[in-house]
């Protein structure tokens, strides 16, 4: 196929994925930050910080104020602000754009489903949300219109290259995501262990699993016990959950393979093969060693090179 | 009503419907106002969902608008689409051996058919292709030529659209639109479907090849996104199932021209360009261009890409070239010119349909006569015909035209159909889309005794 094609098509992966993080990790951020402003303010105050870190460019364009909720300036430049490169706005406007230049690529339905998310996230801009519950809806609607899209393409695309280079951007935005989430919480979490306020130690963990939507299924492994190394265990190893840092490494390997063909072990392919053997076979070490943020800055890093020689790979021919 | 003088399509001059309206008319007058507004709100939704919209220049950047769709179809009888089906074969099979002519011999011009002046200083006329002859002398593959009726209801040649002419999608997707939207028109009569276009059209683009390779590959060459037709070159690379390139996925390496993709190049055997000549090749025409795709024309003289519509076949639209149509049919096919005629049926040195025409053409028009008096002469307007239009809540006459497309593969087609625009504001003779055009379903019927 042609190379901007596969190119777009890659970035309508990235950016619908990325849309949905951010549509999670908000609804997510926004319960804990309710759950916890009276309790420990300092809390609520960090988890909405830690929005500027898993987007690590993102700025916050609306000014926080001691009259209204916390939330709201967060809320608003990560929901609508076209001026914020990491908002949803931002994310599905260029979805929707890569979708338009390749549009003869994809099926009616995907189409159709995305431009319908485009037309209501611009519609909340326009009319904005007067309060946290209108927030929540609003973001509740974007985050199913968002799984309508992914439906489609899974249901009514044929599942040859193009859709490859989709799925292929769709897994490394996930792992990358992920690996920033974790890079930015786990630590502090890791420390925080001292302190002692039992319930509000776990309702942390349980937000670190729900911005991951990794929370029913960790219990379904382990039950409701969330005991800290399980956790990070099933986040970073588990083989079967769609989110844990070694399923994304096997995604995006798989997807490279099915493009290149088995026999070609290009650029890109080396590079996730060996970050995907680390985190499949090495699993025990490195909880042993419990170097964590080293860890996920190497993967953070793994990832990082991996899009860029996927580009030189595929894109620029 | 400013439409009085026009000719009416529905109804004759005492206000009784005509008789292939009859059936339409009282489908509408069993549906209430209310019933009326919610589809046509559903059709602008479905519009706007599905993106059909065009992109207007001179705005910011990439402002989508949806093409506006007037719900009340036109119709036109079996009979007169015979006619006019006669006429349009005819008309199209002449212009290709005028174009053919004119680049290789120039008979009609050494016996003064028409006057060479008139062919050789047109900037449509490509000197640098004198000799080359496109594979299987078709210059034409896709022409779209607008036609509009007069006041006595005769159907006239405005104007040939040789080169890329545009539109297609929105036939089909008006058809679309109108069956979701009022399936009950359709209960009443025998249309004509329209839906294998993009199979006519893949057809005679692969008959444009080269040489008769097993499988050529056809691509469709846009100049992108911003473009106002970008819709529809997506629209028919979706529909045919062929990639839709720009000028910097194509690359020209030992007189061949290749795709870039994701697997290495990949050689490309026709292009369905719908970049204009002057855009094409910046080697040989303008070199700013970017949309274009730099030794491509090479590679054409060399005949190993077949280009659909052959560079230079804007020759033949130029309306000087129009005028001379009646003898240029009369000189190659010994035919007296069929039921559309040409509007001003004598010489003259380019023409301005006043209310056509954009301000800035009508300044340089007028400079033009200013200079040169003796070469121009003045025509009273032409009236179009008028069509029910449902507009502000009721209906009305508004003018219209009609553009069908004529594809010319193994043979010359036409599709039952066409681009049948109005002019939604009243009195207004403008039907472009860009000044407050809107477009109808065109209904061909088939003749049932047939």
């Amino acid at each position: 196929m042609l190379s901007r094609v596969a190119d777009s098509l890659y970035w309508i992966g990235r950016y619908l994925e990325r849309a949905e993080n951010i549509t999670r990790l908000l609804l997510v951020t926004e319960d804990f930050s309710t759950e916890t402003q009276g309790l420990a303010e300092d809390l609520a105050q960090t988890a909405w910080k830690d929005m500027l870190e898993i987007f690590p460019s993102a700025q916050l364009t609306r000014e926080i104020t001691p009259f209204a909720p916390l939330s709201v300036p967060y809320l608003s430049t990560f929901f609508t602000d076209q001026a914020n490169a990491y908002s949803i706005n931002f994310s599905i406007r260029k979805a929707r754009e890569n979708a338009r230049s390749v549009r003869e690529a994809l099926t009616l339905e995907v189409f159709l489903a995305l431009n319908e998310v485009f037309r209501s996230v611009e519609a909340y801009e326009r009319k904005g949300m007067p309060d946290l519950p209108a927030f929540r809806d609003a973001l509740g609607a974007i985050h199913k219109g968002i799984f309508t899209v992914v439906g489609a393409i899974e249901h009514t695309s044929t599942h040859d290259e193009g859709w490859r280079f989709l799925k292929l951007g769709e897994s490394l935005e996930r792992s990358y995501r992920s690996a920033l989430v974790l890079r930015t919480r786990l630590p502090a979490l890791l420390a925080a262990e001292a302190r002692g306020d039992a319930p509000l130690y776990y309702t942390q963990w349980r937000m670190l699993l729900r911005g991951l939507s990794s929370l029913e299924n960790y219990r379904r492994v382990y039950g409701a016990r969330l005991e800290p190394n399980l956790v990070i265990g099933f986040l970073l190893f588990d083989a079967d959950s769609p989110r844990s840092l070694r399923y994304g490494a096997a995604a995006v390997r798989d997807y490279l393979a099915a493009i290149s063909g088995p026999a070609e072990l290009t650029a890109p392919a080396r590079i996730i093969g060996r970050l995907h053997a680390d985190l499949r076979y090495d699993d025990e070490a490195q909880m042993r060693r419990g170097d964590f943020a080293g860890l996920l800055d190497r993967v953070v890093g793994e990832l990082a090179k991996t899009h860029d020689a996927i580009a030189t790979q595929y894109f620029v021919t | 009503m400013p439409e009085k003088k026009a000719f009416d399509e529905a109804f004759d001059k005492k206000g009784t419907a005509r008789q292939h309206y009859r059936p339409l008319v009282s489908i509408l007058e069993s549906f209430t106002q209310g019933e009326i507004e919610r589809r046509e709100r559903l059709q602008k939704l479905s519009l706007m969902d599905q993106g059909i919209t065009f992109t207007v220049y001179g705005q910011k950047e990439g402002t989508e608008r949806i093409f506006p769709f007037d719900f009340v179809p036109r119709v036109i009888p079996s009979r007169e689409w015979e006619r006019l089906q006669a006429g349009l074969v005819q008309r199209v099979t002449a212009l290709n051996l005028f174009i053919l002519d004119v680049y290789q011999g120039q008979k009609c011009l050494k016996d003064r058919i028409i006057p060479p002046e008139i062919v050789l200083s047109r900037k449509e006329y490509k000197r640098e292709l004198l000799n080359v002859i496109p594979p299987r002398q078709i210059f034409t593959h896709v022409v779209g030529t607008d036609i509009i009726r007069n006041g006595a209801g005769e159907y006239l040649v405005l104007e040939d659209n040789c080169r890329c002419p545009s539109g297609v999608s929105y036939v089909l997707e008006n058809r679309n639109t109108l069956n979701r939207v009022f399936p009950e028109f359709f209960k009443y009569y025998p249309v004509r479907p329209i839906k294998d276009y993009p199979t006519l059209l893949l057809d005679t683009l692969l008959h444009a090849a080269p040489r008769f390779s097993e499988k050529p590959v056809v691509v469709i060459l846009t100049p992108g996104m911003a473009n106002s037709a970008y819709f529809e070159h997506s629209f028919l690379a979706r529909e045919m199932g062929v990639v839709l390139v720009e000028g910097r996925d194509l690359i020209v390496e030992d007189n061949y021209v290749f795709m870039r993709t994701t697997q290495g190049k990949q050689k490309v055997d026709v292009i369905y360009r719908r970049v204009d000549d002057d855009f094409i090749d910046p080697l040989t025409f303008r070199r700013d261009s970017l949309l274009g795709v730099p030794g491509l024309m090479n590679v054409y003289r060399e005949g190993n890409v077949g280009l659909a519509n052959a560079p230079g076949a804007g020759v033949a639209d130029d309306k000087s070239v129009y005028a001379f149509m009646p003898e240029l049919i009369r000189y190659y096919l010994g035919e007296d010119e069929l039921v559309i005629k040409t509007t001003g049926d004598s010489g003259g040195y380019g023409m301005l349909m006043g209310p056509f025409a954009a301000k800035k053409e009508i300044e340089t028009y007028l400079a033009q006569v200013k200079k040169n008096p003796g070469n121009y002469i003045a025509q009273p307007l032409v009236e179009l015909s008028a069509h029910p239009t449902y507009s502000d809540g009721k209906f009305e006459g508004r003018r219209i035209d009609l553009r069908p497309f004529i594809l010319y593969g193994a043979s010359v087609r036409v599709l039952p159909g066409g681009l049948t625009r109005v002019a939604l504001r009243p009195g207004s003779y403008v039907v472009n889309s860009s000044q407050g055009g809107g477009s109808k379903d065109t209904w061909v019927l088939a003749d049932k005794n047939a």
